[in-house]
């Protein structure tokens, strides 16, 4: 929906544009660059020196085997020759992608959720949007050992609802490898809800109330309104959170490290955490540079589907 | 889309001339003789007291030394201390905190070789410090694992203590007698990989530079035995409860504990306050494999690894002796006397040492105890190689998957060998 | 005539809605005693899912009143057997609490500032106009996110130690007020206010930088609150960035402080631990709560008739 002030030159009847339109119109765009870089450029310097000088080291660490002392030698690429054989990789690999699947869907279906149900004016529903923010700003150290306990399969409150109501054998949580995983995404979604539902509320104030109102007189009902008024309105809002819900599920690290430190075996080892036990603890920085390198893309990729997609959708 | 490659490349051109500008030393000051100062990397200076200690005393003998601590963060002690040395603002004197890392600090051309300086007779942990026959660090300090035994729980449950001769035979049936009698686990077996994997490499003399973990089995298979029969809190629950061997021993949650003797002193300071319950405990020497390291004419075998002091090889000229005499007084009898009356255990003992050590108030007196802190074949848990890191991580991933019941012993055994092979790669 | 607020394909879907024949919809004056039960119910599920999104700081409180060695057991202890406030009087007595606040409160206030404010400066010239190269540089941004910080932490250290600012406050500030999470949400804030306004506005003579001061900040309150408490609290809750940084002890954040407080090389007093997490998370909530009604502030569309 971004209009250009550049659209207002003249052309011809025909379309093309005459010599003098053509200066006029690069005059412009020499304005315009100069105009928007104007506005960039606070911005763009530091982000420039302190984000995309180290990052862009960082793409050419991948092409060499530098442990961080030493000189970096250039070895081509042999790093992503060797990752594609490596067996840990892979499997970091498929657990990224794994937990990625399920986390962002339930993550935005469930902070749209509370956004849509706690952006009107019930009785305390600033303290409930408050406790749905809990999640995220409660020390990690405090979920990881709370969950646990919640999963505890022998002890845990968990299971013994799961027994109660009829499963014999209900899943060993966090202390089994098929179901780690799983239990990590269920503790995740619980802590990005509060986080995204911001978000979303922010969008949401964006939709006109006129809309609603001019929906309701014809009749439609809740879902209808939701589908033709709510999300045509959040087109915005739900690409920034999917494009950012996304990347932090590629990137999770902390929350995994603090609750499995991968395991049990390897069935929680995402690829920030295979980067870090690369990168720092077997200081081989040009591997998990390389491995970093792995990760940018595939985040870029997606990113850059969610976008045109998104492109294609506004125009 | 050409301008941005060219922009990029530009950047990248700055951003190596950066760097390989900070992988050269710090500029030469002219400072021959006169006072010197030598930093010295250390954590948790409020709690941990071994630093300053030293430090005051090397003063003392060297007045125109002064030796200043600088504070790192315990857990993320070996990342900060790298990412300082690799801009070029590291300590002159590098403690190492972990053998695992020694080799990354040699290869990058860190360390300085320090073969000259002098080492006391019998010093353990020296040879963590070697690469191809050149010492790059000092040990002045080195745990060794024994077993803690409660001797209340243990007269309530009408088991005899441990004697020094017990072999795992015999402690798995103590435990498993104490844990019958319901008033505590006989044991409690914390959730690190070394509970297991130390003693396993130590008792039966090989490393994990082998690729062959088939000695690993029995080990693990005692373990889970204990945790079937009850006698110990199996891995899952000490995982989902994140309990702490200090609260488990010291609450009396457990009849027995194999720990570091770091420990002694944790639990006198716990006891003192009121933390840890009151009641009467006892070192013994850790169980062995058999009987021909069992009792107190022997050297019974167990592991433990070495915390040393290394010298950065972009220190100032004019400082290089003050930092080797500083390492040699680190290693010497004097400061292991001194080290010992905090309770930390040095590197070197000798009578004088070992009573210092237990005069520590609420420390056992017994002669077992004594026996078990100061005679003992450590071997090192982490041999000092490049490749230790790596093969670490794998078999910490092979240690969750047995004691979790997600792998049979075997299967995770082979898996952990096909990774090594394949990840690491072995000569 | 009212210009609608939504892109031009949706006015279609709209345009279809309004032309459908349907039954008057039923004005509800009244709540009917089903809607009431179905009202209190609501509240019911509301305050069930409340209470099990507080339940770790709930644990984390009651943790804070214990003894260290109380803290994990088993079977789990919810409710301390004896309130242990020491810890509390421990924490502002014993640590250097004040500092390490004054620090944080510091760092995340400047950190705020400058994000949004470069931030919103930055969306307005991505999302308004167009130059060549625009979204080229647009991906770039993004694609920095797509990388772990730790992969690049160490170059980074290398570059603002070499000009001398590590182990200052500066490096902090620097390293995270330029992100380019700001700008991203921004923009896309900015693509929801019609152009239309912009128009007007520039026929009436203002200046770019005159609309983004004067029509775009005042009709993306919600967006700059949003960003402002997702700055605020993330560079608050900072660890990894201060603990590479912030070596000298004066400069430590409360995070900083706090661990290395009560840990040392074996072992953490996790009971001080949660005493000082639950200091430090409440002012947080405090500026939740006040800071509410700029959440859900409606956007102005008066000016718009006519």
């Amino acid at each position: 929906m971004t209009t250009a002030v550049t659209e207002k030159a003249g052309t011809t009847k025909a379309g093309r544009p005459q010599p003098s339109q053509r200066r006029r119109r690069s005059k412009l765009t020499l304005r315009n660059t100069l105009l928007g870089w104007s506005f960039i450029l606070p911005n763009f310097l530091g982000f420039a020196l302190l984000t995309l000088v180290p990052v862009v080291t960082l793409f050419y660490m991948s092409l060499t085997n530098w442990n961080i002392f030493g000189t970096a030698n250039w070895v081509g690429l042999a790093n992503f020759e060797r990752l594609l054989g490596d067996n840990s990789f892979r499997i970091s690999f498929v657990n990224t992608i794994y937990y990625a699947a399920l986390h962002i869907p339930l993550t935005i279906i469930a902070s749209l959720g509370l956004a849509l149900l706690l952006n009107n004016k019930l009785r305390g529903v600033a303290f409930f949007r408050t406790a749905a923010f809990f999640p995220y700003i409660t020390s990690i150290v405090a979920i990881a050992v709370v969950w646990n306990l919640l999963f505890s399969p022998e002890y845990g409150p968990i299971n013994e609802i799961l027994r109660a109501i009829g499963i014999a054998n209900p899943p060993g949580w966090l202390t089994s490898s098929e179901w780690a995983m799983p239990a990590v995404v269920i503790v995740s979604t619980w802590r990005d809800m509060g986080y995204y539902m911001i978000l979303f509320l922010a969008g949401l104030q964006t939709v006109p109330r006129e809309l609603y109102e001019a929906a309701r007189m014809d009749g439609a009902s809740a879902w209808q309104r939701f589908v033709n008024v709510t999300l045509p309105c959040l087109r915005p809002t739900m690409f920034f959170v999917t494009v950012m819900l996304t990347i932090n599920s590629f990137k999770i690290f902390d929350l995994i490290l603090v609750m499995t430190e991968g395991g049990p075996g390897q069935s929680t080892l995402v690829i920030s955490q295979f980067i870090y036990r690369k990168g720092f603890e077997e200081n081989q920085f040009g591997y998990a540079s390389a491995a970093a390198v792995a990760l940018f893309f595939l985040c870029i990729i997606v990113t850059i589907i969610q976008f045109f997609w998104n492109k294609r959708r506004n125009a | 889309m050409k301008r941005k490659f060219a922009a990029a490349a530009g950047m990248v051109a700055i951003a190596s001339l950066s760097l390989a500008a900070c992988s050269g030393g710090s500029a030469p000051e002219a400072e021959a003789d006169g006072p010197v100062t030598l930093t010295l990397s250390g954590w948790s200076l409020a709690t941990t007291p071994e630093f300053q200690v030293l430090a005051d005393a090397f003063h003392e003998q060297n007045p125109d030394v002064t030796v200043e601590l600088k504070e790192y963060d315990a857990a993320e002690y070996n990342t900060l201390v790298t990412a300082d040395l690799a801009a070029g603002v590291g300590p002159d004197i590098i403690t190492q905190k972990e053998v695992k890392f020694v080799t990354t600090f040699q290869e990058g051309g860190q360390l300085m070789d320090v073969s000259d300086v002098e080492l006391p007779e019998g010093i353990g942990g020296a040879s963590s410090y070697e690469v191809d026959g050149t010492a790059y660090g000092v040990p002045y300090r080195q745990d060794k694992w024994v077993l803690f035994y409660n001797k209340a729980l243990f007269d309530a449950a009408g088991v005899a203590y441990p004697d020094g001769s017990w072999t795992w035979a015999d402690y798995d049936e103590a435990a498993e007698q104490i844990a019958a009698t319901g008033t505590a686990k006989g044991t409690y077996q914390h959730r690190w990989q070394s509970t297991v994997q130390g003693f396993a490499s130590a008792q039966e003399d090989t490393d994990i530079l082998s690729g062959d973990y088939a000695y690993f089995a029995d080990y693990y298979e005692r373990v889970l035995a204990l945790q079937d029969a009850k006698a110990q809190v199996d891995f899952n629950t000490s995982t989902a409860n994140q309990l702490t061997y200090q609260g488990e021993f010291g609450k009396q949650s457990a009849a027995m504990l194999p720990m570091g003797t770091w420990y002694t002193a944790t639990l006198v300071s716990q006891q003192a306050a009121g933390e840890a319950d009151d009641f009467e405990w006892g070192i013994a020497p850790i169980p062995q494999l058999d009987e021909s390291t069992t009792g107190t004419d022997n050297t019974p075998v167990t592991f433990g690894d070495p915390t040393g002091f290394s010298i950065n090889a972009n220190i100032d000229g004019g400082k290089t002796q003050a930092a080797k005499d500083f390492l040699a007084f680190a290693a010497s009898l004097e400061a292991a006397e001194l080290l010992a009356e905090i309770g930390i255990t040095p590197a070197v003992a000798n009578d004088a040492v070992t009573e210092a050590y237990f005069a520590l108030e609420g420390a056992p007196t017994d002669d077992l105890s004594k026996f078990a802190w100061s005679t003992g074949d450590t071997h090192p848990e982490n041999p000092t190689s490049n490749k230790t890191a790596s093969i670490q991580n794998i078999l910490l991933d092979m240690h969750s998957a047995i004691l979790s019941g997600s792998t049979s012993v075997d299967q995770a055994i082979t898996e952990a060998e096909d990774r090594v092979a394949n990840e690491v790669g072995l000569d | 005539m009212t210009n609608l607020l939504v892109p031009a394909e949706d006015r279609r879907e709209l345009r279809k809605l309004a032309a459908d024949p349907t039954p008057d919809a039923h004005r509800p004056d009244k709540k009917t005693p089903l809607q009431r039960v179905g009202r209190v119910v609501g509240y019911i599920a509301l305050i069930v899912a409340a209470a099990a999104l507080l339940l770790p700081f709930f644990w984390m409180i009651m943790s804070s009143l214990k003894t260290a060695n109380e803290v994990f057991s088993v079977p789990i202890q919810w409710v301390p057997e004896v309130f242990v406030w020491q810890n509390y009087v421990d924490i502002w007595q014993e640590s250097g609490m004040l500092t390490w606040i004054r620090n944080t409160l510091l760092l995340a206030v400047v950190v705020t500032f400058l994000q949004v404010l470069t931030g919103s400066f930055a969306a307005y010239g991505f999302s308004r106009i167009r130059f060549p190269g625009r979204d080229v540089l647009f991906l770039t941004y993004i694609g920095t996110i797509a990388v772990p910080w730790q992969s690049y932490m160490i170059p980074q250290f290398i570059l603002l130690t070499n000009v001398q600012v590590s182990n200052t406050l500066w490096a902090i500030i620097l390293i995270q007020a330029f992100g380019a999470f700001g700008v991203f949400l921004m923009k896309q804030f900015y693509e929801t206010i019609p152009e239309e306004l912009s128009e007007a506005a520039r026929l009436d003579g203002l200046s770019e930088y005159g609309i983004w001061r004067r029509i775009m900040l005042p009709l993306s309150v919600p967006a700059l609150a949003s960003l402002t408490l997702l700055t605020f609290v993330s560079t608050w809750n900072d660890y990894l960035g201060p603990l590479i940084y912030l070596r000298n002890p004066d400069l430590w954040t409360i995070q900083l402080g706090l661990k290395s407080f009560v840990s040392n090389l074996y072992d953490t007093d996790y009971a001080l631990l949660f005493a000082g997490l639950v200091i430090s998370v409440v002012p947080i909530a405090i500026i939740f709560l006040l800071g509410q009604k700029y959440f859900v502030e409606g956007i102005a569309t008066s000016g718009m008739k006519g």
